[in-house]
C-alpha cells in the first residue's frame, strides 16, 4: 500500500507492507537512521518520533496508520529552535551521552517541556525515564533539562517581545 | 548488502542429529560448519568457542547454521521454517553443587595455617553469598558487517577489542591477521559485554560474506541477545572467618563457584580476578581459598562491570558487617583496624607497596553521610523493635575496596601493547591506539594529559580512528584499562615527543609500549606474582528505608568516596561513578536474569526508573599532583552491592546474603512477623 504523510515538514508517500512498523518503515524507504529499531516491544526508546505532536515509540506503530498525519524525527527536530534549546542545555550542564540515547532523551525533553515549562526533578527523571540506558547519569540529566528550560524560556520571552 | 540469520539448537545439550532447510529461493543460502573455510572456533583466554556448533550443543539457542539472503523478513520466516533435530541429553544446570566434569577453572591458594588457626580462633563466622546474573542492556543489540575491500576483507562491528576480533576472523577463515581490516563502529556503553562476543558475530559475518562473494551483515534482535549472549556470571561465595580475641581477623576459608555458563570464554580471568579479591581489603594471616568455574549448559556467562572481582568483594564486605555486627561493633571500627596497611602481604606474598587511605575516605563519607550517627540509631531501633510497625524499617551499610590497575591475572593472550602518538607542524597531535572505540570520557582524559604535557590546547589533540590498519594494539578496553595502561602511555609518548620537540623538526612521532607485566602462577596451592603495583581505593555508604506494609527497599542515599588518583576530568569522573552507582543500585533492586526461564523474561526485565533513584553524592581524595591516573570505573560494582544488603539486613532485622533481593525473600523474612 501506498502511504501519504508529512515527515518532518515534507508531504511525502511510499510503499509499505502491512507488518512494517513506522521505524523500520523511516529507516527503509526514507533512510532516516535517527530512530532505531531496537527492542521492537516500546521498552528501549530508542525509535521515539513525534506523531502529531504526541512522543511514541515507531516500533509500536503501524506504517499504514500514519496515513495522512505528521511525523517528526530527530532529523527534522534538529532543524527546530527547541532542539537548540536542549542541545545547548544538555552541553552546559555536561550531559554524557553514549550516543544511542542523546536523540530519544532530546525529543523526551522537548515533550516535557512542551508540558510543563518549569519542570521539576522528579517529572524530569519520570521522562526521561522512557529511554533507559547505563550511560544516565542521573544529576547532570536534571541539571540540563533545567538548564534548556531557562534557555527556552528566555527565547520565548524574547520572541513575545518583539 | 545481505543479511544473515542464525539458525540456532532447540536444544540445551546434545548432539546434532540433522539441520532440514525450507526450500530456499533464489539469492538465499544457508551456512554450515563444513563452509567455515578456517578453523570453526573463536579462542577467549585459552578457552575455544564454536563459531557454528558442529556435532555437540552446549546450550539451548547456539548457532548451528546461517541463513543468508537479502530480505530480513523474509530470513526470519525461513530460519522459523528450519528443522533441527537433536539427540537431547540431559542438560546440567546445577552450579552450587557440581560434578568434576564440570569444573573448567580451578584455584587454590593455601596461606599460614588456616586449620590451626579456625581451632584457636574466639569465633567463627560463616555464610553463603549468591549473586544473579545481571543483563548488560547496553545501547545497541550486538551485531557485525563484512565486506571486500579491494584486498582485504573489512570487518565492522562495536567491540571492546578490536584486534581479538580481527585475530579471530582471520582464523576463521584461514588467512593471515593482514589481511582482515576491523572498523570498530560506536561502542556506547558496554559493561564488559562486547569484549569478546562480538569477534563471534565478526566471524559469522566474514564467513557469510566470503561464501555468499557479498557483503554481509549480522544484527541480533533485542530479544536475541538478551536470550543468547553472555550475561553476568552468577556466583555462591561460602565465606569462613575466624576472628582473635580481639575482634581481629585470623583466619578464613573460602570457596567460591562461578556459573560461567557453556564453553566458559573467560573463566580462567574472572576465577582468578574473583580469588585474588577473595580477602577483600583487610590483611588475614590463615587462608584457603578454593575456586570454582563451572559450566553448564546456559549460554556463556562472563564479566559485567569488571571480571569476577565484584563477586568477592561483594561476599568479603557483606561478612565482615555482619561479623563486626555480630560482635556488637560498627564495622567502620572494625575495618579500621584489619585493613591492609603498607607492607602488608597480599595473597601472593609481596607486599602491599602503597598506603590505604581507609582513614581519609571513612572520614569523608562520615562527614557527608553521617554514617556514625545513623548507625548508632538504626541499631538501637532495630534491637529494640517489637514487630514491623514499630518504627521505620531504615538500615545504613558501609563497603570498602579497591580496583587494581588493570591487568589480567590469567596470563595475557598478548606480548605488549602499544599507543603511538604524532605532533605535526600545525603542533596538532593526533593519538593513534585500537582502544579509541570507548565512551567520550575517556578520550577527554588523553586529550587532558597530552594537551598538559605538550602546552597545547586540547582541541588540537585528536584521536585516529580505530581501524586496525591504522592504529596499533592496544589491548582490549576492559579494567578500566583505557584509563591505567592507554593513559599512561599516551603520557609516555607524549613525554618522549617533548623531549625531542625543540631538537627535531616537526612533525614527530613516538611510540610506548607496555609489557604485560609476569601473569600470576598458580601452583600446588602456592600463588605467586604481583596481583596490582597499584589500586584506587572507594568505599561506599547506603542507606534505605523498608515500606513497612508493601516491604519495597528504597534507598534514601548512596555515598562514594574515591581515591582514584590523579582525576583529569573530576566532572567526567564523578559522572561516571555516579551512572556506574545507579546500574549497581538497579542489580540489587530490580534487575534479575534466569538463563532457564522463558524467552518472555526479555520483556519483564527493566533498569532502575530514573525517578527512584536516590541522591548519589560522589567525592574524590585530592591527590598530589604527580599521583597516576587510575581505574575508578568498577568501584561501584565492588562497593554498593555489600554496603546495600548490608543497609537492607540492618533495616529489616535479618541476615540477607543474595542478590537481587526479590520481594519474596523480603516477605519471607518479614512478613509474617
Amino acid at each position: 500500500m501506498t502511504v501519504s504523510f508529512i515527515l518532518n515538514g515534507e508531504d511525502v508517500s511510499a510503499k509499505a507492507r502491512s507488518a512494517d512498523r513506522l521505524s523500520d518503515f523511516l529507516r527503509e524507504a526514507f533512510a532516516l537512521l535517527g530512530p532505531r529499531s531496537d527492542c521492537r516491544c516500546g521498552h528501549c526508546g530508542r525509535c521515539l518520533v513525534f506523531l502529531d505532536g504526541r512522543l511514541v515509540p515507531a516500533c509500536l506503530v503501524p506504517a499504514f496508520a500514519v496515513r495522512g498525519k505528521e511525523v517528526v524525527t530527530i532529523e527534522g527536530f534538529s532543524q527546530t529552535a527547541d532542539y537548540s534549546d536542549i542541545a545547548e542545555g544538555f552541553k552546559s550542564a555536561g550531559v554524557e551521552s553514549c550516543g544511542f540515547c542523546a536523540a530519544p532523551r532530546i525529543m523526551a525533553a522537548s515533550a516535557l517541556l512542551e508540558r510543563h515549562p518549569r519542570p521539576m526533578p522528579r517529572e524530569i527523571l519520570e521522562y526521561m525515564s522512557c529511554a533507559p540506558c547505563r550511560c544516565t547519569d542521573p544529576e547532570a540529566i536534571v541539571r540540563g533539562v533545567v538548564a534548556a528550560s531557562e534557555l527556552r524560556a528566555r527565547r520565548l520571552y524574547r520572541r513575545a517581545g518583539q | 548488502m545481505i543479511c544473515v540469520a542464525t539458525v540456532r539448537s532447540p536444544t540445551a545439550r546434545g548432539s546434532v542429529r540433522s539441520i532440514r532447510f525450507p526450500k530456499l529461493p533464489a539469492g538465499y543460502r544457508s551456512i554450515l560448519p563444513a563452509d567455515i573455510p578456517g578453523r570453526n572456533a573463536i579462542v577467549s583466554f585459552g578457552a575455544e568457542v564454536p563459531i557454528l556448533a558442529q556435532d555437540k550443543v552446549s546450550y539451548a539457542g547456539e548457532p548451528v547454521a546461517l541463513v543468508a539472503g537479502p530480505d530480513p523478513v523474509l530470513l526470519e520466516e525461513l530460519v522459523a521454517s528450519t528443522k533441527v533435530a537433536c539427540d537431547e541429553e540431559e542438560p546440567q544446570l546445577a552450579w552450587e553443587s557440581f560434578s568434576s566434569d564440570q569444573v573448567v577453572a580451578k584455584r587454590i591458594a593455601v596461606v599460614g595455617d588456616p586449620e590451626l588457626a579456625f581451632s584457636i580462633a574466639a569465633s567463627v563466622h560463616e555464610d553463603v553469598y549468591t549473586s544473579g546474573a545481571i543483563e548488560h542492556y547496553y545501547s545497541e543489540p550486538q551485531g557485525a558487517a563484512s565486506a571486500y575491500d579491494y584486498d582485504k576483507i573489512a570487518v565492522w562491528c562495536a567491540t571492546q577489542w578490536p584486534y581479538h576480533v580481527r585475530d579471530s576472523v582471520a582464523l576463521a577463515l584461514g588467512c593471515r591477521a593482514e589481511e582482515v581490516s576491523v572498523r570498530p563502529t560506536r561502542l556506547g556503553i558496554h559493561l564488559d559485554g562486547k569484549l569478546w562476543y562480538p569477534s563471534l558475530l565478526a566471524c559469522q559475518a566474514a564467513i557469510a560474506s566470503i561464501v555468499c562473494g557479498r557483503p554481509a551483515k549480522i544484527l541480533l534482535t533485542r530479544e536475541e541477545d538478551f536470550r543468547f549472549t553472555p550475561k553476568r556470571a552468577r556466583s555462591s561465595v561460602n565465606v569462613r572467618a575466624g576472628l582473635g580475641k580481639g575482634g581481629e581477623l585470623s583466619a578464613m576459608d573460602v570457596r567460591i563457584a562461578i556459573n560461567v555458563g557453556a564453553y566458559g570464554p573467560l573463566a580462567e580471568e574472572i576465577l582468578s580476578q574473583a580469588v585474588l579479591a577473595c580477602t577483600g581489603a583487610y590483611a588475614c594471616p590463615n587462608l584457603r581459598i578454593e575456586g570454582y568455574a563451572v559450566a553448564t549448559n546456559t549460554p556463556p556467562m562472563g564479566a559485567f562491570g569488571g571480571l569476577g572481582s565484584s563477586h568477592a568483594f561483594f561476599a568479603m564486605e557483606a561478612h565482615v558487617n555482619r561479623m563486626a555486627s555480630a560482635m556488637g561493633e560498627d564495622p567502620a571500627d572494625w575495618k579500621s583496624r584489619n585493613v591492609l596497611r603498607k607492607g602488608s602481604r597480599l595473597l601472593t606474598g609481596e607486599p602491599l607497596k602503597e598506603e590505604v587511605p581507609y582513614e581519609a575516605i571513612l572520614a569523608r563519607l562520615v562527614a557527608s553521610s553521617d554514617y556514625r550517627r545513623k548507625y548508632a540509631g538504626y541499631e538501637l531501633v532495630r534491637k529494640r523493635r517489637s514487630g514491623r510497625a514499630d518504627g521505620p524499617l531504615r538500615g545504613i551499610g558501609l563497603a570498602f575496596a579497591y580496583q587494581g590497575a588493570g591487568a589480567f591475572l590469567s596470563g595475557d593472550s598478548s606480548n605488549s601493547y602499544t599507543v603511538e602518538a604524532t605532533l605535526d607542524k600545525e603542533l596538532s597531535l593526533r593519538i593513534f591506539t585500537s582502544a579509541a572505540g570507548g565512551a567520550g570520557g575517556v578520550r577527554d582524559v588523553w586529550r587532558g594529559i597530552a594537551a598538559e604535557i605538550l602546552g597545547i590546547e586540547p582541541d588540537k589533540v585528536t584521536i585516529a580512528t580505530p581501524d586496525t590498519d591504522q592504529v596499533p594494539d592496544s589491548g582490549p578496553s576492559t579494567l578500566s584499562r583505557n584509563v591505567s595502561i592507554v593513559a599512561h602511555l599516551v603520557e609516555r609518548a607524549c613525554l618522549a615527543i617533548q623531549k625531542r620537540r625543540f631538537r627535531d623538526p616537526l612533525p614527530l612521532t613516538a611510540r610506548s609500549v607496555h609489557r604485560v607485566p609476569r601473569p600470576i602462577r598458580w601452583e600446588g596451592g602456592q600463588v605467586s606474582g604481583s596481583p596490582f603495583d597499584t589500586a584506587a581505593w572507594a568505599g561506599t555508604v547506603v542507606e534505605l528505608e523498608l515500606e513497612p506494609w508493601t516491604l519495597e527497599p528504597h534507598p534514601l542515599g548512596v555515598w562514594i568516596c574515591v581515591d582514584g588518583g590523579r582525576v583529569v576530568a573530576p566532572g567526567r569522573a564523578a559522572a561516571s561513578l555516579r551512572s556506574g552507582a545507579a546500574d549497581a543500585l538497579g542489580a540489587c533492586l530490580i534487575e534479575r536474569v534466569d538463563p532457564t526461564a522463558s524467552p518472555l523474561a526479555y520483556f519483564r526485565y527493566a533498569l532502575l526508573p530514573l525517578e527512584d533513584l536516590p541522591p548519589i553524592h560522589v567525592d574524590f581524595i585530592e591527590p598530589s599532583r604527580r599521583a597516576p591516573v587510575k581505574g575508578i570505573g568498577e568501584l561501584p560494582f565492588d562497593t554498593l552491592p555489600a554496603a546495600f544488603i548490608s543497609a537492607l539486613s540492618q533495616a529489616a532485622d535479618s541476615a540477607f546474603a543474595s542478590l537481587p533481593v526479590t520481594p519474596a525473600r523480603l516477605i519471607g523474612a518479614l512478613g509474617v512477623r
